[in-house]
Protein backbone atom coordinates (compact mmCIF):
# COMPACT_ATOMS: atom_id res chain seq x y z
CA UNK A 1 0.00 0.00 0.00
CA UNK A 2 2.92 2.30 1.25
CA UNK A 3 5.08 1.46 -1.77
CA UNK A 4 2.35 1.89 -3.79
CA UNK A 5 1.73 5.36 -3.25
CA UNK A 6 5.61 5.88 -3.16
CA UNK A 7 5.62 4.52 -6.60
CA UNK A 8 2.52 6.48 -8.00
CA UNK A 9 4.21 9.68 -6.41
CA UNK A 10 7.50 9.21 -8.02
CA UNK A 11 5.71 8.53 -11.30
CA UNK A 12 4.11 10.96 -11.37
CA UNK A 13 6.92 13.38 -10.15
CA UNK A 14 8.30 11.83 -13.26
CA UNK A 15 5.34 12.48 -15.66
CA UNK A 16 5.05 16.33 -14.10
CA UNK A 17 9.02 16.59 -14.61
CA UNK A 18 8.64 15.81 -18.52
CA UNK A 19 9.72 18.52 -20.95
CA UNK A 20 10.45 18.54 -24.75
CA UNK A 21 14.13 18.98 -23.70
CA UNK A 22 13.96 16.40 -21.56
CA UNK A 23 15.22 13.81 -24.05
CA UNK A 24 17.62 11.25 -24.96
CA UNK A 25 18.79 13.23 -27.71
CA UNK A 26 19.26 15.97 -25.77
CA UNK A 27 20.92 14.05 -22.78
CA UNK A 28 23.84 12.97 -25.83
CA UNK A 29 23.72 16.20 -27.50
CA UNK A 30 24.72 18.49 -24.19
CA UNK A 31 26.58 15.30 -23.13
CA UNK A 32 28.82 14.59 -25.75
CA UNK A 33 29.86 19.05 -24.90
CA UNK A 34 29.66 18.04 -21.05
CA UNK A 35 32.21 15.16 -21.80
CA UNK A 36 34.31 17.45 -23.89
CA UNK A 37 34.68 20.23 -21.36
CA UNK A 38 35.63 17.39 -18.56
CA UNK A 39 38.22 15.67 -20.53
CA UNK A 40 39.69 19.18 -21.33
CA UNK A 41 40.05 19.50 -18.00
CA UNK A 42 41.36 16.20 -17.30
CA UNK A 43 44.00 16.85 -20.05
CA UNK A 44 45.04 20.02 -19.05
CA UNK A 45 45.07 19.43 -15.31
CA UNK A 46 47.05 16.59 -15.77
CA UNK A 47 49.68 18.15 -17.35
CA UNK A 48 49.90 21.23 -15.04
CA UNK A 49 49.71 18.92 -12.38
CA UNK A 50 52.82 16.99 -13.84
CA UNK A 51 54.96 19.82 -14.81
CA UNK A 52 54.58 20.73 -11.07
CA UNK A 53 54.94 17.50 -9.38
CA UNK A 54 56.89 15.28 -12.63
CA UNK A 55 58.05 11.66 -12.50
CA UNK A 56 61.87 11.39 -12.91
CA UNK A 57 61.90 10.22 -16.30
CA UNK A 58 59.65 13.01 -17.43
CA UNK A 59 60.85 16.14 -19.64
CA UNK A 60 58.87 18.86 -21.14
CA UNK A 61 58.78 21.20 -24.25
CA UNK A 62 59.35 24.63 -23.56
CA UNK A 63 58.31 25.62 -26.82
CA UNK A 64 55.44 27.45 -28.22
CA UNK A 65 56.27 29.73 -25.08
CA UNK A 66 52.79 30.02 -24.27
CA UNK A 67 51.77 26.49 -23.89
CA UNK A 68 51.19 26.35 -20.35
CA UNK A 69 49.49 29.97 -20.59
CA UNK A 70 47.00 28.06 -22.89
CA UNK A 71 46.51 25.19 -21.49
CA UNK A 72 45.62 26.45 -18.30
CA UNK A 73 43.12 29.12 -19.52
CA UNK A 74 41.58 26.11 -21.15
CA UNK A 75 41.53 24.16 -17.94
CA UNK A 76 39.92 27.17 -16.22
CA UNK A 77 37.84 28.15 -19.15
CA UNK A 78 36.35 24.80 -19.59
CA UNK A 79 35.45 24.25 -15.98
CA UNK A 80 33.46 27.71 -15.95
CA UNK A 81 32.06 26.37 -18.74
CA UNK A 82 30.78 23.27 -17.30
CA UNK A 83 28.42 25.05 -15.21
CA UNK A 84 26.36 25.99 -17.45
CA UNK A 85 26.89 22.49 -19.77
CA UNK A 86 26.48 20.47 -16.20
CA UNK A 87 23.50 22.36 -14.72
CA UNK A 88 21.91 21.35 -18.29
CA UNK A 89 22.34 18.10 -17.77
CA UNK A 90 21.26 17.36 -14.91
CA UNK A 91 18.54 19.23 -15.71
CA UNK A 92 17.50 17.12 -18.66
CA UNK A 93 18.01 13.61 -17.33
CA UNK A 94 16.33 14.73 -13.34
CA UNK A 95 12.87 13.06 -14.56
CA UNK A 96 15.40 10.18 -13.36
CA UNK A 97 15.45 10.88 -10.09
CA UNK A 98 12.52 9.34 -9.71
CA UNK A 99 12.84 6.56 -11.47
CA UNK A 100 10.56 3.13 -10.24
CA UNK A 101 11.02 1.20 -9.09
CA UNK A 102 14.27 2.98 -7.40
CA UNK A 103 16.17 -0.14 -7.44
CA UNK A 104 15.59 -3.59 -10.19
CA UNK A 105 18.57 -5.11 -9.23
CA UNK A 106 22.02 -5.03 -8.01
CA UNK A 107 23.88 -3.98 -11.04
CA UNK A 108 21.15 -1.28 -11.01
CA UNK A 109 21.90 -0.06 -7.69
CA UNK A 110 25.54 0.02 -8.23
CA UNK A 111 24.51 1.92 -11.49
CA UNK A 112 22.48 4.62 -10.00
CA UNK A 113 25.46 4.94 -7.14
CA UNK A 114 28.13 5.25 -9.67
CA UNK A 115 25.58 8.18 -10.88
CA UNK A 116 25.49 9.92 -7.69
CA UNK A 117 29.29 9.52 -7.22
CA UNK A 118 29.34 11.14 -10.53
CA UNK A 119 27.13 13.65 -10.03
CA UNK A 120 28.70 14.79 -6.64
CA UNK A 121 32.26 14.88 -7.57
CA UNK A 122 31.12 17.10 -10.82
CA UNK A 123 29.57 19.18 -8.84
CA UNK A 124 31.95 19.22 -5.94
CA UNK A 125 34.79 19.89 -8.73
CA UNK A 126 33.91 22.99 -10.47
CA UNK A 127 32.48 24.71 -7.29
CA UNK A 128 36.03 24.18 -5.39
CA UNK A 129 37.74 24.87 -8.51
CA UNK A 130 35.91 27.89 -9.31
CA UNK A 131 36.35 28.86 -5.25
CA UNK A 132 40.45 28.24 -5.91
CA UNK A 133 40.80 31.07 -8.77
CA UNK A 134 38.91 33.29 -5.59
CA UNK A 135 41.26 31.85 -3.19
CA UNK A 136 38.38 31.55 -0.73
CA UNK A 137 40.38 28.09 0.84
CA UNK A 138 38.52 28.70 3.93
CA UNK A 139 35.36 27.42 2.46
CA UNK A 140 37.02 24.13 2.35
CA UNK A 141 37.66 21.34 5.16
CA UNK A 142 39.96 19.59 3.28
CA UNK A 143 43.23 20.81 0.95
CA UNK A 144 42.21 21.90 -2.27
CA UNK A 145 45.15 20.76 -5.08
CA UNK A 146 45.23 16.87 -3.59
CA UNK A 147 41.31 16.79 -3.32
CA UNK A 148 40.78 18.30 -6.82
CA UNK A 149 43.45 16.05 -8.36
CA UNK A 150 42.04 13.04 -6.84
CA UNK A 151 38.53 13.78 -7.71
CA UNK A 152 39.66 14.50 -11.49
CA UNK A 153 40.12 10.88 -11.37
CA UNK A 154 36.81 9.92 -9.72
CA UNK A 155 35.20 11.83 -12.37
CA UNK A 156 36.87 10.36 -15.67
CA UNK A 157 36.16 7.26 -13.74
CA UNK A 158 32.73 7.42 -12.97
CA UNK A 159 31.99 9.22 -16.75
CA UNK A 160 34.01 6.27 -18.28
CA UNK A 161 30.93 3.80 -16.38
CA UNK A 162 28.60 6.07 -17.45
CA UNK A 163 28.96 6.04 -20.59
CA UNK A 164 29.38 2.35 -20.31
CA UNK A 165 26.26 1.75 -18.92
CA UNK A 166 23.91 4.32 -21.74
CA UNK A 167 26.60 3.15 -24.14
CA UNK A 168 23.32 1.74 -26.54
CA UNK A 169 21.13 4.95 -25.96
CA UNK A 170 24.30 6.94 -26.67
CA UNK A 171 24.47 5.00 -29.83
CA UNK A 172 20.68 5.75 -31.16
CA UNK A 173 20.45 8.70 -30.18
CA UNK A 174 24.11 10.00 -31.49
CA UNK A 175 22.77 11.45 -34.77
CA UNK A 176 19.86 13.06 -35.20
CA UNK A 177 18.26 11.31 -38.07
CA UNK A 178 18.67 8.05 -36.28
CA UNK A 179 17.49 9.92 -32.79
CA UNK A 180 14.80 11.43 -34.83
CA UNK A 181 13.42 7.98 -36.52
CA UNK A 182 13.62 6.43 -32.87
CA UNK A 183 11.73 8.76 -31.42
CA UNK A 184 8.28 7.49 -30.35
CA UNK A 185 5.00 9.65 -31.40
CA UNK A 186 4.88 11.76 -29.12
CA UNK A 187 3.08 15.14 -28.62
CA UNK A 188 3.48 17.91 -25.41
CA UNK A 189 2.22 15.91 -22.39
CA UNK A 190 -0.89 14.33 -22.41
CA UNK A 191 -2.54 17.07 -20.62
CA UNK A 192 -6.03 16.74 -21.27
CA UNK A 193 -6.01 13.08 -20.04
CA UNK A 194 -4.76 14.18 -16.48
CA UNK A 195 -8.22 16.05 -15.74
CA UNK A 196 -9.65 12.78 -16.18
CA UNK A 197 -7.04 10.26 -14.89
CA UNK A 198 -7.10 10.18 -10.95
CA UNK A 199 -6.65 6.61 -11.83
CA UNK A 200 -6.12 4.47 -9.32
CA UNK A 201 -3.04 2.22 -8.04
CA UNK A 202 -4.22 -0.57 -10.10
CA UNK A 203 -4.35 1.63 -13.38
CA UNK A 204 -0.36 2.54 -12.94
CA UNK A 205 0.19 -0.86 -13.14
CA UNK A 206 -1.58 -1.25 -16.58
CA UNK A 207 0.30 1.55 -17.68
CA UNK A 208 3.87 0.67 -16.89
CA UNK A 209 6.38 3.82 -17.43
CA UNK A 210 8.05 3.79 -20.49
CA UNK A 211 11.67 5.28 -21.75
CA UNK A 212 10.54 8.30 -22.42
CA UNK A 213 9.24 10.47 -19.34
CA UNK A 214 6.93 12.19 -21.85
CA UNK A 215 5.31 9.14 -22.79
CA UNK A 216 4.53 7.64 -19.85
CA UNK A 217 1.15 6.94 -18.62
CA UNK A 218 -0.85 9.15 -16.50
CA UNK A 219 -0.70 8.01 -12.98
CA UNK A 220 -1.98 9.63 -10.03
CA UNK A 221 -2.32 9.36 -6.30
CA UNK A 222 -5.87 10.69 -4.73
CA UNK A 223 -5.75 13.60 -1.74
CA UNK A 224 -3.21 16.48 -1.85
CA UNK A 225 -0.59 14.88 -3.91
CA UNK A 226 -3.40 13.73 -6.31
CA UNK A 227 -4.54 17.79 -6.63
CA UNK A 228 -0.89 19.67 -6.70
CA UNK A 229 -0.49 17.00 -9.78
CA UNK A 230 -3.98 17.85 -11.54
CA UNK A 231 -2.62 21.64 -10.63
CA UNK A 232 0.37 20.92 -12.56
CA UNK A 233 -1.23 19.18 -15.38
CA UNK A 234 -3.56 21.92 -16.27
CA UNK A 235 -0.56 23.95 -16.87
CA UNK A 236 0.17 25.45 -20.04
CA UNK A 237 1.83 22.97 -22.36
CA UNK A 238 5.23 23.64 -24.15
CA UNK A 239 5.36 23.00 -27.88
CA UNK A 240 8.14 20.59 -28.28
CA UNK A 241 10.26 22.24 -30.95
CA UNK A 242 10.12 25.68 -30.30
CA UNK A 243 10.78 24.41 -26.46
CA UNK A 244 13.70 22.46 -27.71
CA UNK A 245 15.47 25.17 -29.79
CA UNK A 246 14.60 27.58 -26.61
CA UNK A 247 16.68 25.32 -24.52
CA UNK A 248 19.78 24.86 -26.37
CA UNK A 249 19.78 28.62 -27.31
CA UNK A 250 19.92 29.17 -23.37
CA UNK A 251 22.71 27.08 -23.02
CA UNK A 252 24.42 28.62 -26.11
CA UNK A 253 24.05 32.05 -24.64
CA UNK A 254 24.99 31.20 -21.06
CA UNK A 255 28.01 29.50 -21.75
CA UNK A 256 28.97 32.16 -24.27
CA UNK A 257 28.54 34.79 -21.43
CA UNK A 258 30.43 32.99 -18.68
CA UNK A 259 32.83 32.54 -21.02
CA UNK A 260 32.95 36.11 -22.55
CA UNK A 261 33.00 37.73 -19.17
CA UNK A 262 35.57 35.57 -17.37
CA UNK A 263 38.20 33.95 -20.38
CA UNK A 264 39.80 37.82 -20.42
CA UNK A 265 41.81 36.90 -17.31
CA UNK A 266 43.74 33.86 -19.32
CA UNK A 267 42.98 34.86 -23.38
CA UNK A 268 44.00 38.63 -24.07
CA UNK A 269 41.73 39.00 -27.07
CA UNK A 270 39.14 38.68 -24.66
CA UNK A 271 40.24 41.12 -21.78
CA UNK A 272 37.95 44.25 -23.09
CA UNK A 273 34.92 41.71 -21.99
CA UNK A 274 36.78 40.27 -19.01
CA UNK A 275 34.24 41.95 -16.20
CA UNK A 276 34.19 39.16 -13.51
CA UNK A 277 37.25 37.37 -13.88
CA UNK A 278 38.97 37.39 -10.59
CA UNK A 279 42.31 38.83 -12.59
CA UNK A 280 42.23 41.73 -15.19
CA UNK A 281 45.79 42.06 -16.96
CA UNK A 282 47.62 44.56 -16.52
CA UNK A 283 46.09 45.28 -13.02
CA UNK A 284 49.28 45.09 -10.70
CA UNK A 285 52.75 46.53 -9.30
CA UNK A 286 54.75 46.32 -12.43
CA UNK A 287 51.51 46.30 -14.23
CA UNK A 288 51.00 42.76 -13.82
CA UNK A 289 49.15 40.25 -11.32
CA UNK A 290 50.54 39.13 -7.91
CA UNK A 291 49.65 35.73 -6.77
CA UNK A 292 51.66 35.71 -3.53
CA UNK A 293 52.96 38.86 -2.31
CA UNK A 294 55.84 39.41 0.21
CA UNK A 295 54.18 40.12 3.14
CA UNK A 296 52.31 36.70 2.74
CA UNK A 297 55.40 34.97 2.19
CA UNK A 298 57.61 37.00 4.56
CA UNK A 299 60.76 38.16 2.87
CA UNK A 300 60.16 41.67 2.90
CA UNK A 301 63.13 42.31 5.30
CA UNK A 302 65.55 39.63 3.82
CA UNK A 303 64.71 40.50 0.43
CA UNK A 304 65.38 44.29 0.62
CA UNK A 305 68.59 43.66 2.46
CA UNK A 306 71.78 45.18 1.68
CA UNK A 307 73.89 42.25 1.70
CA UNK A 308 71.53 40.67 -0.41
CA UNK A 309 73.24 37.66 -2.77
CA UNK A 310 72.41 34.95 -4.89
CA UNK A 311 74.69 32.03 -4.12
CA UNK A 312 75.50 29.83 -7.52
CA UNK A 313 77.10 26.39 -6.66
CA UNK A 314 78.22 23.21 -8.23
CA UNK A 315 79.50 20.35 -5.81
CA UNK A 316 82.48 22.25 -4.39
CA UNK A 317 82.38 25.49 -6.59
CA UNK A 318 80.11 28.25 -5.83
CA UNK A 319 79.82 31.87 -6.32
CA UNK A 320 77.81 34.96 -5.08
CA UNK A 321 76.14 37.76 -6.67
CA UNK A 322 75.17 40.68 -5.83
CA UNK A 323 72.40 42.38 -7.56
CA UNK A 324 74.60 45.11 -8.97
CA UNK A 325 76.86 41.95 -10.00
CA UNK A 326 74.36 40.27 -11.88
CA UNK A 327 73.51 43.71 -13.68
CA UNK A 328 76.62 43.65 -15.23
CA UNK A 329 76.63 40.57 -16.95
CA UNK A 330 75.37 40.15 -20.45
CA UNK A 331 71.50 41.15 -19.63
CA UNK A 332 68.67 39.58 -21.71
CA UNK A 333 65.28 40.44 -22.67
CA UNK A 334 62.48 37.94 -23.52
CA UNK A 335 58.89 38.57 -24.04
CA UNK A 336 57.40 35.62 -21.63
CA UNK A 337 54.11 35.01 -20.11
CA UNK A 338 53.46 34.25 -16.61
CA UNK A 339 51.00 31.58 -16.38
CA UNK A 340 49.39 31.15 -12.72
CA UNK A 341 48.02 27.29 -12.02
CA UNK A 342 44.74 29.35 -11.37
CA UNK A 343 44.19 30.17 -14.79
CA UNK A 344 45.03 33.69 -14.82
CA UNK A 345 47.86 34.48 -17.12
CA UNK A 346 49.98 37.75 -19.06
CA UNK A 347 52.69 38.32 -21.37
CA UNK A 348 55.46 40.57 -20.38
CA UNK A 349 58.79 41.92 -21.04
CA UNK A 350 61.61 40.18 -18.71
CA UNK A 351 64.75 41.71 -18.41
CA UNK A 352 67.88 39.84 -16.27
CA UNK A 353 70.87 37.28 -16.82
CA UNK A 354 70.58 33.67 -18.36
CA UNK A 355 70.22 30.56 -15.87
CA UNK A 356 72.56 29.13 -18.89
CA UNK A 357 75.25 31.44 -18.19
CA UNK A 358 75.34 31.42 -14.24
CA UNK A 359 75.46 27.78 -13.85
CA UNK A 360 78.32 27.93 -16.44
CA UNK A 361 80.14 30.60 -14.37
CA UNK A 362 80.42 27.52 -11.82
CA UNK A 363 81.48 25.41 -14.18
CA UNK A 364 78.11 23.12 -15.24
CA UNK A 365 78.59 22.30 -18.49
CA UNK A 366 76.08 19.60 -20.70
CA UNK A 367 72.30 19.05 -19.85
CA UNK A 368 71.81 19.39 -15.96
CA UNK A 369 69.52 20.10 -13.58
CA UNK A 370 69.13 23.20 -11.09
CA UNK A 371 67.58 23.31 -7.67
CA UNK A 372 66.81 27.01 -7.00
CA UNK A 373 65.69 27.95 -3.49
CA UNK A 374 63.85 31.09 -2.58
CA UNK A 375 63.86 33.60 0.55
CA UNK A 376 60.41 32.19 1.33
CA UNK A 377 60.49 30.05 4.17
CA UNK A 378 57.09 27.46 5.20
CA UNK A 379 55.81 26.83 1.19
CA UNK A 380 55.90 24.20 -0.41
CA UNK A 381 56.76 25.91 -3.34
CA UNK A 382 60.08 27.35 -1.84
CA UNK A 383 62.82 24.61 -3.38
CA UNK A 384 61.78 24.25 -7.46
CA UNK A 385 63.56 22.03 -9.62
CA UNK A 386 63.88 22.59 -13.20
CA UNK A 387 65.23 19.97 -15.63
CA UNK A 388 67.65 20.93 -18.58
CA UNK A 389 65.21 21.87 -21.25
CA UNK A 390 64.98 25.19 -18.88
CA UNK A 391 68.34 25.76 -17.84
CA UNK A 392 69.45 25.44 -21.00
CA UNK A 393 67.15 27.48 -22.87
CA UNK A 394 68.47 30.71 -24.13
CA UNK A 395 64.90 32.05 -22.77
CA UNK A 396 65.42 31.10 -19.25
CA UNK A 397 66.44 34.09 -16.90
CA UNK A 398 66.72 34.99 -13.45
CA UNK A 399 64.92 38.10 -13.84
CA UNK A 400 65.78 41.78 -12.69
CA UNK A 401 63.61 43.95 -14.50
CA UNK A 402 59.95 43.49 -15.26
CA UNK A 403 57.99 45.45 -18.28
CA UNK A 404 60.85 48.60 -18.43
CA UNK A 405 61.18 48.74 -14.46
CA UNK A 406 63.15 46.93 -11.77
CA UNK A 407 61.27 43.93 -10.43
CA UNK A 408 58.60 45.23 -7.59
CA UNK A 409 59.21 43.39 -4.00
CA UNK A 410 55.76 41.39 -4.45
CA UNK A 411 57.48 40.17 -8.26
CA UNK A 412 60.27 38.85 -6.56
CA UNK A 413 62.63 41.63 -5.89
CA UNK A 414 65.82 41.33 -6.04
CA UNK A 415 65.59 38.26 -8.71
CA UNK A 416 63.53 35.72 -9.55
CA UNK A 417 63.09 33.07 -12.13
CA UNK A 418 61.58 33.19 -15.37
CA UNK A 419 60.99 29.98 -17.99
CA UNK A 420 59.21 29.09 -20.78
CA UNK A 421 55.75 27.06 -20.47
CA UNK A 422 56.27 26.97 -16.34
CA UNK A 423 53.41 27.42 -14.36
CA UNK A 424 53.63 30.74 -12.73
CA UNK A 425 53.96 28.58 -8.91
CA UNK A 426 57.63 27.43 -10.34
CA UNK A 427 58.88 31.12 -11.32
CA UNK A 428 60.39 30.67 -7.78
CA UNK A 429 60.80 34.49 -6.71
CA UNK A 430 62.88 36.17 -4.11
CA UNK A 431 66.13 33.83 -5.14
CA UNK A 432 68.51 32.80 -2.49
CA UNK A 433 70.82 29.92 -3.92
CA UNK A 434 70.87 28.11 -7.47
CA UNK A 435 72.56 24.26 -6.81
CA UNK A 436 73.38 22.62 -9.93
CA UNK A 437 72.54 18.92 -9.55
CA UNK A 438 74.46 16.26 -11.43
CA UNK B 1 22.43 -1.91 -17.68
CA UNK B 2 19.56 -0.37 -19.85
CA UNK B 3 19.42 -2.55 -22.14
CA UNK B 4 20.25 -6.47 -22.09
CA UNK B 5 20.24 -7.26 -26.05
CA UNK B 6 23.16 -5.53 -27.24
CA UNK B 7 25.81 -5.52 -30.55
CA UNK B 8 28.93 -7.48 -29.72
CA UNK B 9 31.03 -4.34 -30.29
CA UNK B 10 28.81 -2.29 -27.60
CA UNK B 11 29.08 -4.90 -25.58
CA UNK B 12 32.95 -5.18 -25.80
CA UNK B 13 33.35 -1.26 -25.52
CA UNK B 14 31.22 -1.25 -22.30
CA UNK B 15 33.48 -4.01 -20.54
CA UNK B 16 36.86 -2.06 -22.13
CA UNK B 17 34.67 1.37 -20.33
CA UNK B 18 33.81 0.14 -17.44
CA UNK B 19 37.13 -1.62 -16.90
CA UNK B 20 38.93 1.66 -17.72
CA UNK B 21 36.30 3.37 -15.38
CA UNK B 22 36.78 1.13 -12.35
CA UNK B 23 40.92 1.55 -13.16
CA UNK B 24 40.42 5.38 -12.56
CA UNK B 25 37.92 5.32 -9.47
CA UNK B 26 41.08 2.94 -7.87
CA UNK B 27 43.72 5.41 -9.16
CA UNK B 28 41.65 8.71 -7.54
CA UNK B 29 40.75 6.20 -3.92
CA UNK B 30 44.72 5.66 -4.13
CA UNK B 31 45.15 9.35 -4.65
CA UNK B 32 42.99 10.42 -2.02
CA UNK B 33 44.69 8.02 0.62
CA UNK B 34 47.67 9.04 0.17
CA UNK B 35 47.75 12.54 -0.54
CA UNK B 36 44.90 13.83 1.91
CA UNK B 37 44.59 13.37 5.28
CA UNK B 38 41.92 11.14 6.48
CA UNK B 39 40.51 13.63 8.94
CA UNK B 40 39.65 15.32 5.84
CA UNK B 41 37.37 12.64 4.52
CA UNK B 42 34.50 13.64 6.77
CA UNK B 43 34.41 17.20 4.97
CA UNK B 44 34.48 15.43 1.20
CA UNK B 45 32.03 13.72 1.95
CA UNK B 46 29.80 16.56 3.53
CA UNK B 47 30.70 18.42 0.51
CA UNK B 48 29.72 15.40 -1.71
CA UNK B 49 26.41 14.99 0.10
CA UNK B 50 25.62 18.95 0.04
CA UNK B 51 26.04 19.30 -3.76
CA UNK B 52 23.42 16.60 -4.25
CA UNK B 53 20.88 18.02 -1.48
CA UNK B 54 21.57 21.61 -3.01
CA UNK B 55 21.37 20.78 -6.61
CA UNK B 56 18.38 18.01 -6.64
CA UNK B 57 16.79 18.73 -3.91
CA UNK B 58 16.44 22.37 -3.91
CA UNK B 59 17.94 23.79 -7.23
CA UNK B 60 15.99 21.23 -9.71
CA UNK B 61 12.71 21.54 -7.68
CA UNK B 62 13.19 25.55 -7.36
CA UNK B 63 13.59 25.47 -11.70
CA UNK B 64 10.53 23.38 -11.94
CA UNK B 65 8.42 25.86 -9.58
CA UNK B 66 9.41 28.44 -11.51
CA UNK B 67 8.69 26.66 -14.99
CA UNK B 68 5.30 25.81 -13.99
CA UNK B 69 4.50 29.27 -12.05
CA UNK B 70 5.85 31.01 -15.60
CA UNK B 71 3.22 29.00 -17.30
CA UNK B 72 0.24 29.02 -15.58
CA UNK B 73 1.01 32.89 -14.99
CA UNK B 74 1.24 33.54 -18.59
CA UNK B 75 -1.31 31.60 -19.73
CA UNK B 76 -1.94 34.15 -22.52
CA UNK B 77 1.48 35.28 -22.91
CA UNK B 78 2.95 33.23 -26.24
CA UNK B 79 5.19 30.68 -25.19
CA UNK B 80 7.70 31.77 -27.10
CA UNK B 81 7.92 35.11 -24.98
CA UNK B 82 7.70 32.55 -21.82
CA UNK B 83 10.65 31.19 -23.24
CA UNK B 84 12.93 33.96 -23.94
CA UNK B 85 11.92 35.61 -20.57
CA UNK B 86 12.68 32.63 -18.86
CA UNK B 87 16.33 32.04 -20.69
CA UNK B 88 17.05 35.63 -19.24
CA UNK B 89 16.19 34.00 -15.72
CA UNK B 90 18.44 30.95 -16.20
CA UNK B 91 21.58 32.90 -17.54
CA UNK B 92 20.75 35.52 -15.32
CA UNK B 93 20.52 33.16 -12.15
CA UNK B 94 23.74 31.52 -13.60
CA UNK B 95 25.72 34.33 -13.70
CA UNK B 96 24.65 35.25 -9.79
CA UNK B 97 26.31 31.75 -9.35
CA UNK B 98 29.52 32.78 -10.36
CA UNK B 99 29.70 35.98 -9.27
CA UNK B 100 27.91 36.37 -5.90
CA UNK B 101 30.71 34.50 -4.01
CA UNK B 102 33.31 36.65 -5.87
CA UNK B 103 31.24 39.84 -4.28
CA UNK B 104 31.30 37.83 -1.03
CA UNK B 105 34.87 37.04 -1.07
CA UNK B 106 35.97 40.79 -2.16
CA UNK B 107 34.16 42.07 0.49
CA UNK B 108 35.35 39.71 3.14
CA UNK B 109 39.03 40.83 2.00
CA UNK B 110 41.29 39.25 0.03
CA UNK B 111 45.28 40.35 1.55
CA UNK B 112 46.31 41.05 -2.38
CA UNK B 113 45.05 43.89 -4.17
CA UNK B 114 45.47 41.95 -7.35
CA UNK B 115 42.94 39.24 -6.67
CA UNK B 116 39.45 40.20 -7.52
CA UNK B 117 40.32 44.01 -8.35
CA UNK B 118 37.15 44.88 -10.22
CA UNK B 119 33.92 46.14 -8.80
CA UNK B 120 31.99 42.86 -9.29
CA UNK B 121 28.79 44.01 -7.61
CA UNK B 122 28.46 47.28 -10.03
CA UNK B 123 29.03 44.76 -13.00
CA UNK B 124 27.12 42.34 -11.93
CA UNK B 125 24.20 45.33 -11.74
CA UNK B 126 24.98 46.69 -15.47
CA UNK B 127 25.28 42.46 -16.42
CA UNK B 128 21.61 42.38 -15.55
CA UNK B 129 20.48 45.95 -16.91
CA UNK B 130 22.47 44.93 -20.30
CA UNK B 131 20.45 41.28 -19.89
CA UNK B 132 17.13 43.21 -19.35
CA UNK B 133 17.49 45.31 -22.52
CA UNK B 134 18.31 42.79 -24.63
CA UNK B 135 15.41 40.31 -23.48
CA UNK B 136 13.13 43.03 -24.47
CA UNK B 137 14.06 43.90 -27.70
CA UNK B 138 14.39 40.04 -28.54
CA UNK B 139 10.83 40.28 -27.48
CA UNK B 140 9.90 42.82 -29.23
CA UNK B 141 11.83 41.52 -32.53
CA UNK B 142 9.78 38.06 -31.59
CA UNK B 143 6.50 39.76 -31.36
CA UNK B 144 6.84 41.89 -34.56
CA UNK B 145 7.67 38.86 -36.46
CA UNK B 146 5.10 36.87 -35.24
CA UNK B 147 2.31 40.08 -36.13
CA UNK B 148 3.86 40.11 -39.34
CA UNK B 149 3.22 36.49 -39.75
CA UNK B 150 -0.19 36.27 -38.69
CA UNK B 151 -0.91 39.46 -41.18
CA UNK B 152 0.50 37.57 -43.85
CA UNK B 153 -1.67 34.10 -43.15
CA UNK B 154 -4.97 36.36 -42.47
CA UNK B 155 -4.37 37.91 -46.07
CA UNK B 156 -3.20 34.94 -47.78
CA UNK B 157 -6.64 33.20 -46.53
CA UNK B 158 -9.06 35.85 -47.36
CA UNK B 159 -7.58 36.31 -51.15
CA UNK B 160 -9.16 34.14 -53.35
CA UNK B 161 -7.47 30.52 -54.51
CA UNK B 162 -6.08 31.57 -58.49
Amino acid sequence: MILDTVQNLLNGLRRSLAQPSRTPRMAVVIGRLLAIAFLLCFGTGIYSHFLQDPLPWMVFTTRPVFLYQLTQGIHITAGILCFPLLFAKLYIVFPELFQTPSVKSFPHLLERASIALFVASSIVQIVIGLLNTYQWYALFPFPFRQTHYALSFVIIGSLAIHIAVKLDVIAKHWRKRDSAALAEPVEAPQREGASASTGSAGESRRNPLTSSPVKNAVDRVEGVTGRVFAWIDKTPPAEPRTSRRGFLTVVGVASAAVVALTAGQSFRVLDGSNVFGPRKQGVGPNALPVNRTAKAAKVGAKAMAADWALTVTNGTTSKSYSRSELQAMPQFVVELPIACVEGWSQTATWKGVRVGDLVDSVGASGGISVRATSLEENSSYAVMRMGPEYVRDNLTLVALELNGEPLDLDHGFPARMIAPGRPGVLQTKWLSTLEVLS
Amino acid sequence: MTSITVSPAIRRWRIALVVVGLALLALGGVVLLNDVNPKRYLGIAAWFLGALIIHDGIISFGVFGVNIAMRKAGRRVPLPVLLILQGAAVVGALMALLVVPEIMKKSIGTGNATLLPLDYAANLGWFYVVLAAVTAVVIAVYLAAARARARRASRAASSPAA
